[in-house]
């Protein structure tokens, strides 16, 4: 087998590592978006020469994360370092065809997604060591330590996302170029309905924090409107407030009535 | 209550709070105590004018280094009404259960507002926008998120600053946040509802039967799309037992933590596309 050289050079590796860690350290604060999929992805394809390609898989990730969201810090799918590898690796299989090469895209950014939970964890779990350090300065009285334990918390957040992204773009390339371009056609479909059915966990994890129990009919609905009707999703935001600017209505109706 | 410190608190330290916050708030996010370094940190620079030996300042911290979580942008109003009462000399134990009073709801409300209505609302249409090839979907994300993460931040925190302790009584007395929470959860519930079909319609079976029917008086045979029989029971059946099954797993007597759930959705969805009933 020929040896395949490695696409991308440790330059481009260090730069989408850089930009790993920039986006996760913005998640926690000031939360503007760069951690969205589709922000993730779009930067990416710029860094990798290849916008549509970075919009796309961002725009199927933000579908599957829809919903997905860190109630009180609870550990999600990465979608940020998943579309971050997924736009740089698909880039690697492009031919001119944005549809299939988000699909081989799509084959590394689910997994990388979900191992990544595995290191959110760890990363969570190791900041704790910088509280202890602002609770043992505050006790000696030297208030500089507490600001630099606050600033150096972001390093376990940064770098569990910066070291794999550097890792996998700048030594991972080339193996997992000739790995794509040798996906068996029963992976990388089992890949997209695994893609196609993780949206679920985003719905019930909305559900679970909603009171579905009490309001139940208006989900129905919902339900109706789209699966019988075909309402598109502004008109399902109307209708919504339609219906909660009605309930209240009945519901001050029947107090004065 | 005396004003005693009043005088000495600026409005640029106020900003420095504020910037501190909305900049750096969660950067030291942990299990233990999650947000509390951070809350403590932000807030310093009041701390640090308001009490005048390094022993009072010492104990302002440590009450400031407990245990804290809330929805980010709606913590800025708990971080501006927590720095009026540190500037009025309020008790340290008013301020703590100022903090701890309002940390829950306002998460319960800002995680409604953020991550049920707007988030998957306006994510829907970024991602319509990125498939087809528009940055317009990157910067209507960005938009979002100068709005909750800048805007929200910079509103709340002088509203908290102003009303201070008032901002408990309201949030506990219900009234109009009480009456936005159930207006956003008619809305989620809702478009949750159209949801759950249109973005899993991609879930389907292609599992075919064969059946021998009558056609004219000859029997014939035909092939039957299993899909097309569920979707005469139900449209969208199988991502409506998905969510089902999920929430249940979540919810139900199990309690599963969602990453559970997330590793049973892909053992089914690998394995059921794998045996081709998915």
């Amino acid at each position: 087998m020929e040896e395949v050289v490695s696409p991308y050079g440790i330059g481009t590796a260090l730069v989408l590592g850089l930009w790993a860690y920039i986006a996760i350290v913005s998640m926690l604060a000031p939360n503007i978006s760069f951690h969205e999929p589709i922000v993730a992805g779009a930067v990416t394809g710029i860094i990798v020469g290849n916008i549509p390609l970075g919009l796309a898989v961002g725009g199927t990730l933000m579908i599957i994360s829809l919903g997905m969201h860190t109630y009180g810090g609870a550990t999600i799918p990465d979608f940020l370092t998943g579309a971050i590898l997924g736009t740089a690796f698909g880039a690697l299989a492009y031919d001119g065809n944005v549809e299939s090469a988000m699909a081989t895209g799509l084959t590394i950014a689910v997994p990388a997604a979900l191992l990544m939970t595995q290191l959110d964890v760890f990363g969570r779990a190791i900041t704790t060591v910088f509280i202890h350090g602002a609770d043992k300065y505050v006790e000696d009285e030297n208030f500089r330590g507490v600001t630099l334990m606050h600033i150096l918390g972001q390093l376990p957040w940064g770098l569990t996302r910066a070291i794999p992204v550097f890792l996998a773009i700048w030594l991972g390339a080339g193996p997992v170029q000739r790995f794509m371009e040798w996906i068996p056609e029963w992976f990388q479909e089992a890949i997209s309905t695994t893609g196609a059915v993780l949206p679920a966990l985003g719905f019930a994890l909305l559900l679970s924090m909603l009171p579905v129990k009490k309001y139940w009919p208006f989900l129905i609905i919902g339900f109706i409107l789209f699966a019988y009707l075909e309402v598109p999703v502004i008109g399902l935001a109307i209708a919504g407030a339609a219906l909660a600017a009605l309930y209240f209505h009945m519901k001050e109706g029947e107090a004065s009535a | 209550m005396p004003n005693k410190n009043e005088k000495k608190v600026t409005k640029r330290d106020l900003w420095r709070v504020l910037l501190r916050y909305m900049f750096t708030f969660q950067w030291s996010w942990n299990y233990e105590r999650m947000q509390a370094l951070g809350f403590a940190w932000a807030i310093m620079p009041i701390l640090e004018k308001v009490n005048e030996t390094k022993e009072d300042l010492k104990l302002a911290l440590q009450r400031h280094l407990n245990f804290f979580n809330t929805h980010p942008p709606m913590g800025a109003g708990i971080i501006g009404a927590a720095a009026a009462l540190e500037e009025q000399g309020a008790e340290g134990e008013a301020v703590d259960s100022l903090k701890v009073g309002l940390m829950g709801p306002l998460a319960g409300i800002g995680d409604t507002l953020f991550a049920i209505l707007t988030r998957p609302i306006i994510g829907v249409f970024a991602a319509s926008l990125a498939l087809g090839g528009s940055m317009g979907g990157f910067w209507l994300m960005i938009l979002f998120g100068l709005f909750w993460g800048i805007g929200v931040k910079i509103y709340l925190f002088w509203q908290g600053y102003q009303r201070g302790a008032d901002i408990v009584q309201d949030t506990a007395a219900g009234g109009t946040m009480d009456k936005l929470t159930t207006s956003a959860t008619i809305l989620g519930l809702t478009v949750i509802g159209g949801f759950v079909p249109s973005i899993l319609s991609g879930v389907t079976t292609p599992l075919e039967y064969t059946e021998t029917v009558e056609v004219e008086g000859e029997l014939t045979e035909q092939v039957v799309a299993v899909q097309d029989v569920l979707d005469q029971l139900l449209p969208y059946l199988i991502p409506v037992l998905l969510v089902a099954l999920a929430y249940w797993l979540l919810r139900g007597p199990l309690k599963w933590s969602p990453i559970k759930v997330l590793l049973a959705l892909v053992v089914i969805a690998f394995g059921g596309s794998l045996i081709g009933i998915l």
